[in-house]
């Protein structure tokens, strides 16, 4: 995609600014939508999730792990669901876990770990890929979908 | 009264039969952990479908065992949330059915009531109020229970539950899953000194939050491994290979003689360290807020011998009654969900057909 080339970046100083940028993405997301965040064990993608789900109107003390579950869906409308793809080794399992059944409607979707996912799931992703620069600070980067909007999160 | 508990909320198959909430008669578990061994977790598509072959055994077993029939039963208790939604579809709808057509009363549990309850099937109980700590593999949560019904949550966990630290750990560790039972293990080998991982103390609130340490050990194995290649020591030992595989275990380099190398007994021992370290220091703190005198531990990490040593221990010194079940019934079961399903029945509080499983139900 030629018009993808401008990645819009931000700089997160610690936990409370992640979930800020998260809070100000999951405001512009739309029914249908898939946000897939990058990043390793650590980096803060469930802190970014708590903001996200907070824009859609939920109590971000409700959102924790979703490793454990693999999928967490949120009663809001339209429903929320939050991904996470941590446990999950292969394409095949990721038809056992019913996630094609999950993307088909219009949810919102966050998916930690999407790189495990990205090349089956057919949609365009909103891309958020987070990155530590220290113990604190984090470099995240939004992609894809609709990235000119996001110019001014 | 006799009550059949069914539980389907993860990964185990569970049926029990118990008699006036406090007498278990047989108490069924039928482990999935080998089936999902492999994928370092649950995976809930699976274990819905492995409780669908498994809940018609698991029942049949609990009745026999217990020597009853269905007729016999006051009513039929199921978990029906939190968990995943697959898994408690099957024994929602399985407590459903047979209530349905036997005419036997349905109750609806919810499984944190249920790891709550399981502390009166041990002889003595505890008696009301008391505080309630409930970790497990999907929850760490802190309650206040004043009665049957009466609960009030102080914390619960912001991120991770403490369980899900021990599974990550030991996947980062290479130990693979579930990670409570091998890391409890080997860190009776370790030094619980060695490394000073952090503890989230949250100091404002009763919560908890555990998933700045499985960062922290992240960081410490790579800390090692880049040491390792910057140092250019020449050891027999590889200790990070990768992120998730770590590992031949060594005191200390055989070369330098370097103390920074640590084993994987340690890691492990300073990792349950700081775990029981935090579950223990808040449930203190709130012992001392609330003014309370008895303390119920339950859930799947209840069965770690370092956190049911501590919490004894602590309790001892602050002169609190402590009640720890038995390993069987802190892990997930379904005489817990029997136990509480009596105190629903006999307050009358019976479930209507229509009742649907959810994933997310806070107490």
């Amino acid at each position: 995609m030629v018009s993808s080339e401008i990645q819009r970046k931000y700089i997160s100083k610690g936990p409370e600014e992640t979930k800020d940028i998260g809070y100000r993405l999951g405001r512009l997301l739309n029914p249908g939508d898939i946000v897939g965040l990058y990043g390793e064990l650590g980096a803060g993608k469930t802190t970014m999730v708590k903001g996200i789900a907070r824009a859609l109107g939920l109590d971000e003390r409700d959102v924790v792990s979703a490793s454990f579950t693999i999928i967490t869906e949120y009663d809001t409308s339209p429903p929320f669901l939050h991904i996470d793809l941590y446990r999950v080794k292969s394409d095949e399992e990721l038809d056992e876990i019913g996630l094609w059944d999950y993307l088909k409607t219009g949810n919102i979707a966050v998916i930690e770990w999407a790189e495990k996912a990205e090349k089956e799931i057919t949609e365009e992703l909103i891309k958020v890929k987070i990155k530590p620069v220290d113990e604190n600070v984090r470099e995240i980067t939004l992609e894809g979908k609709y990235e000119k909007d996001r110019d001014n999160l | 009264m006799l009550v059949l508990g069914i539980d389907t909320s993860c990964d185990d198959t569970s049926a029990s039969v118990v008699e006036n909430g406090i007498k278990t008669l047989s108490n069924i578990i039928s482990s999935q952990i080998e089936i999902h061994k492999k994928y370092g977790g649950i995976v809930p598509e699976l274990a819905s479908r492995r409780h669908i072959e498994m809940i018609w055994p698991v029942v049949d077993e609990a009745l026999t065992n217990a020597g009853i029939k269905l007729e016999d039963l006051s009513g039929i208790a199921v978990c029906h949330g939190p968990g995943l939604i697959g898994s408690l579809l099957v024994g929602c709808s399985f407590a459903k059915a047979i209530c349905y057509c036997r005419g036997i009363p349905l109750v609806a549990v919810n499984h944190l009531e249920g790891h709550i309850f399981s502390s009166f099937l041990e002889d003595p109980g505890p008696s009301f109020p008391f505080l309630a700590l409930i970790v497990s593999g999907g929850h760490t949560c802190l309650y206040m229970i004043a009665g049957f019904g009466k609960y009030r949550e102080l914390g619960r966990t912001r991120d991770d539950a403490a369980g899900e630290a021990y599974d990550k750990v030991s996947k980062l560790l290479g130990l693979g899953y579930p990670g409570g039972p091998v890391i409890d293990k080997l860190a009776q080998k370790g030094n619980p000194k060695a490394i000073d991982f952090p503890r989230a103390y949250l100091p404002e609130s009763l919560d908890f939050s555990f998933s700045g340490i499985k960062t922290a050990v992240l960081n410490f194995l790579k800390s090692k491994k880049e040491s390792r290649v910057k140092g250019q020591q020449s050891t027999k030992q590889s200790l990070v290979s990768s992120h998730s595989s770590l590992v031949e275990p060594c005191d200390q380099c055989p070369v330098t003689g370097d103390k920074s190398y640590f084993s994987l007994s340690d890691i492990a021992a300073s990792f349950q360290a700081a775990i029981v370290d935090v579950l223990v220091r808040k449930t203190e703190w709130a012992i001392k807020k609330e003014h309370i005198k008895r303390v119920v531990l339950s859930g799947g990490v209840a069965a770690n011998s370092e956190l049911r040593k501590m919490m004894k221990e602590m309790a001892e010194e602050r002169g609190v009654e402590i009640f720890i079940p038995a390993i069987s019934l802190c892990t997930d079961n379904a005489a817990m969900i029997a136990a509480a399903g009596y105190q629903h029945l006999v307050s009358g509080n019976i479930a209507g057909l229509d009742l649907n499983p959810r994933a997310y139900m806070p107490l």
